[in-house]
């Protein structure tokens, strides 16, 4: 079956910036696919090319066979594009939003009217259909926001960090309704900086960084990059220099790297390693303020292929 | 059809918001308002277009002559008169002149006088004591005497105004007399009093005295409206025009903050094509614009009962202004990087070519000069207002044609560039 997203090495700068540099992925039909990256990283870039709003510099790719280069219309009438910021008529109630979207996506008459309640009734704000969205809370300003994405029934569709700023439970809600899509036969390509996210919902999952995909496959095969390494985040109470040269000879330790006063560790068995790390650490006159250790997971994976930590 | 449900979205968020329909019809509604209250306040103001009631003493001293008797029924308050003196005096203190003036009487001409110069009267009429005699004799001139307070001007003018439509009645009745005495070679008073009678009865039923007067109040009140309309419609039409081209620029701003609130990305993810969403968002500032300009046509007729002017010209001259409005607004904007730089230029820009534009209205017309002319019509809003003017003033239709012409050539140029200037952003 052909892919429902075919992805052919896009580039696109922003005057000295490379934005997004050489993407290339491909997104199988009927899955979830997550690009999952810290901030700046180029995920909405690599959206705004695949949804026809930016040029790429160089390179194309193919939504449902049509390409964004050559067939933008094409493109577009498969897609749902639910943008990273909420892009709706904030004077409007969330009906009239919707019966609106749904004009543009070509839907008129009853066929309107009764998509509309649907995607009402999926986004849980029939009893809030009349309710101007500037009313709204934020995870209800949210749900409408993926509601008008949903509305002409698209075989693709996008979400590109749905969930930002919002409280655990709209969230929730919104991740099932995702996972709600899937089951209902719709491709979805997702962005988010929450590895949690990408852990629960995605068949696969792309790291990007800095423009580039980093390393890409479902989130065991991903795992199995940092082997069974545990990670182990500490702060010191002092300028750490000679203890992380103490602690990058330390057996059992495999990386090391300080941002913004915490050290982030890889290393084979925190149960073995960490006395020696208190060891050293007393050695050189340092006291370990706190510690935190994590099992193997996407931001191992993250802080051993990039050397930073995904979330600050 | 998308075009149209992008324009219906867009006038349904414009006319919701409170400020903007505030903004639209509110604020100039209400400067012409306090211009109307102003105007009319004035108007109704005794020292201000209200003529000033004189006081008028009269000294009486006609002593008629043998047999002048008349008795005229359509004299006021169907009074008879022994002599032209009483008839002059029933004549001034006749119920259509109590608005102007009020009348008393002196016993001599030295009394009369003496009460205009202690001021205790504007002006004085004497009636000397041969006046109908005179007036009887062939060759005779009867002379009325007019004593008048000198710093009075108005009051005056009207009483010898009313004095000399007086006597042009009855120099008409001379010429009747003239031509019975010549003709019957005697100079019987009974005689000429019936030939003065027969004469003013008929100049009396086509111009009664009550006709001669309120000729004057009438024309004084006809004069108070069409004042207070040769300013409160300027005011309101330059309101109009200064709002309207406000209006075409926000309502194109909305372009703008679409673009930088992301529904206007979103629209271009639909499956909508560029020029049909920029044809909408076009169709949008003109419609607001139309809706704008014909409710305060309406609004202005009815609260001001200002006369915009017949309905061809009318039509023509507001078609012209709501294209220019709005063009001049999608221009404006395609000019712009964002709605930040948009508040201060177009506020600025608007108010200057506004103000010029309107120049005339906005000096009240104290200044004056080929300038004021010509510097108009570098901006579209001075067009604007001379078709609004013309089509006030009823000027030939060709006069409003060419300025409405004008008006479009200015809205094609701004559409062609705006339009051009968005398709280059968005392509
Ligand atoms: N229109 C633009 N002009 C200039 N630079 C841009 C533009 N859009 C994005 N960038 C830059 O490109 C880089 C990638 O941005 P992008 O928005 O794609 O990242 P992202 O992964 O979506 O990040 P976030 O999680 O913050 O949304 C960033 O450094 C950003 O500053
Ligand atoms: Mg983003």
């Amino acid at each position: 079956m052909q892919p429902a997203i075919e992805v052919q090495n896009l580039h696109k700068s922003f005057g000295e910036l490379k934005a997004v540099d050489g993407a290339s992925f491909n997104v199988p039909q009927g899955e979830i696919y997550s690009l999952l990256g810290p901030n700046g990283a180029g995920k909405t870039t690599t959206i705004s090319m695949l949804s026809t709003l930016l040029r790429p510099d160089s390179g194309d790719a193919l939504v449902m066979g049509h390409s964004i280069r050559k067939d933008p219309m094409g493109v577009k009438s498969v897609l749902g594009v639910v943008p990273q910021d909420i892009a709706l008529y904030e004077d409007l109630s969330a009906r009239e939003n919707l019966t609106f979207w749904g004009k543009m996506y070509g839907l008129r008459g009853a066929a309107l009217k009764q998509r509309v309640d649907e995607v009402l009734e999926i986004i849980g704000l029939t009893d809030r259909q009349k309710g101007r969205v500037s009313k709204f809370s934020g995870g209800m300003k949210r749900r409408v926001n993926i509601g008008v994405a949903l509305l002409h029934k698209p075989k693709v569709i996008y979400m590109d960090e749905p969930t930002v700023g919002i409280d655990p439970q709209s969230r929730r809600s919104i991740l099932d309704s995702v996972i709600a899509l899937k089951n209902a036969g719709m491709t979805v390509l997702y962005t988010t900086h929450y590895m949690e996210e990408a852990q629960e919902l995605s068949d696969q999952i792309t790291i990007m960084d800095h423009g580039k995909l980093i390393a890409s496959g479902t989130h065991d095969e991903l795992v199995k990059i940092v082997g069974q390494m545990d990670r182990i985040r500490l702060t010191i109470n002092a300028e750490g220099a000679r203890v992380v040269t103490a602690w990058k000879s330390t057996p059992g330790v495999k990386q090391v790297t300080a941002e913004d006063g915490t050290l982030n560790l890889l290393v084979d068995d925190s149960n073995q390693v960490l006395p020696r790390l208190f060891d050293a650490a007393t050695t050189s006159g340092v006291r370990i303020t706190s510690v935190d250790i994590q099992l193997p997971n996407l931001e191992a994976v993250f802080l051993h292929l990039t050397g930073r930590a995904l979330r600050d | 059809m998308k075009i149209l449900d992008i324009a219906i979205k867009d006038l349904t968020r414009s006319f919701r918001s409170l400020f903007a329909v505030i903004f639209m019809f509110g604020v100039p509604l209400l400067v012409t308002g306090m211009f109307y209250l102003m105007f009319g306040g004035m108007a109704n103001n005794d020292t201000g277009f209200n003529l000033p009631q004189t006081k008028v003493v009269v000294a009486n001293l006609d002593e008629g002559g043998a047999g002048f008797q008349m008795d005229i029924t359509s004299l006021p308050q169907g009074t008879s008169a022994e002599s032209l003196g009483n008839l002059i005096v029933s004549v001034l203190q006749g119920e259509g002149l109590t608005d102007l003036m009020v009348v008393t009487l002196a016993d001599s001409a030295e009394a009369a006088r003496q009460a205009v110069d202690s001021q205790e009267a504007g002006v004085a009429v004497i009636i000397p004591a041969d006046f109908s005699q005179t007036f009887s004799a062939l060759e005779g001139q009867a002379v009325l005497e007019v004593y008048q307070d000198p710093t009075l001007t108005l009051g005056p003018a009207i009483i010898r105004s009313v004095l000399d439509q007086f006597m042009d009645g009855i120099s008409g009745a001379k010429i009747t007399v003239n031509s019975v005495l010549a003709h019957s070679q005697s100079s019987d008073p009974a005689l000429i009093g019936q030939a003065v009678q027969q004469y003013m009865a008929v100049s009396a039923q086509a111009q009664s005295p009550d006709a001669l007067v309120t000729s004057h109040a009438p024309d004084a009140a006809k004069q108070e409206t069409s004042l207070l309309e040769q300013i409160i419609g300027p005011i309101m039409g330059g309101m109009m025009i200064f709002y309207a081209f406000f209006t075409g620029t926000s309502t194109a701003q909305t372009i703008l903050k679409e673009d930088e609130e992301g529904t206007l990305p979103r629209l271009f993810t639909t499956p909508t094509s560029q020029s049909a969403i920029l044809s909408g968002k076009f169709l949008a500032v003109f419609l607001t614009v139309l809706v704008q300009m014909v409710v305060l046509l309406i609004l202005g007729r009815l609260i001001f009962q200002i006369a915009w002017g017949s309905l061809l010209p009318l039509a023509l001259v507001t078609a012209g202004i709501i294209f220019a409005a709005s063009s001049c607004g999608i221009f404006i904007n395609s000019l712009l990087k964002s709605t930040k730089q948009g508040g201060v230029v177009f506020g600025a820009v608007l108010t200057m070519t506004g103000m010029l534009g309107m120049i005339k209205i906005f000096t009240m017309g104290m200044a004056t000069g080929a300038a004021l002319e010509i510097v108009p019509l570098f901006v579209p809003q001075g067009w604007a207002i001379r078709g609004l003017v013309q089509s006030m003033q009823g000027a030939p239709i060709g006069d409003v044609l060419l300025t409405s012409v004008a008006l479009l050539a200015w809205s094609a140029a701004f559409f062609i560039l705006g339009v051009w200037r968005f398709q280059k952003r968005y392509a």
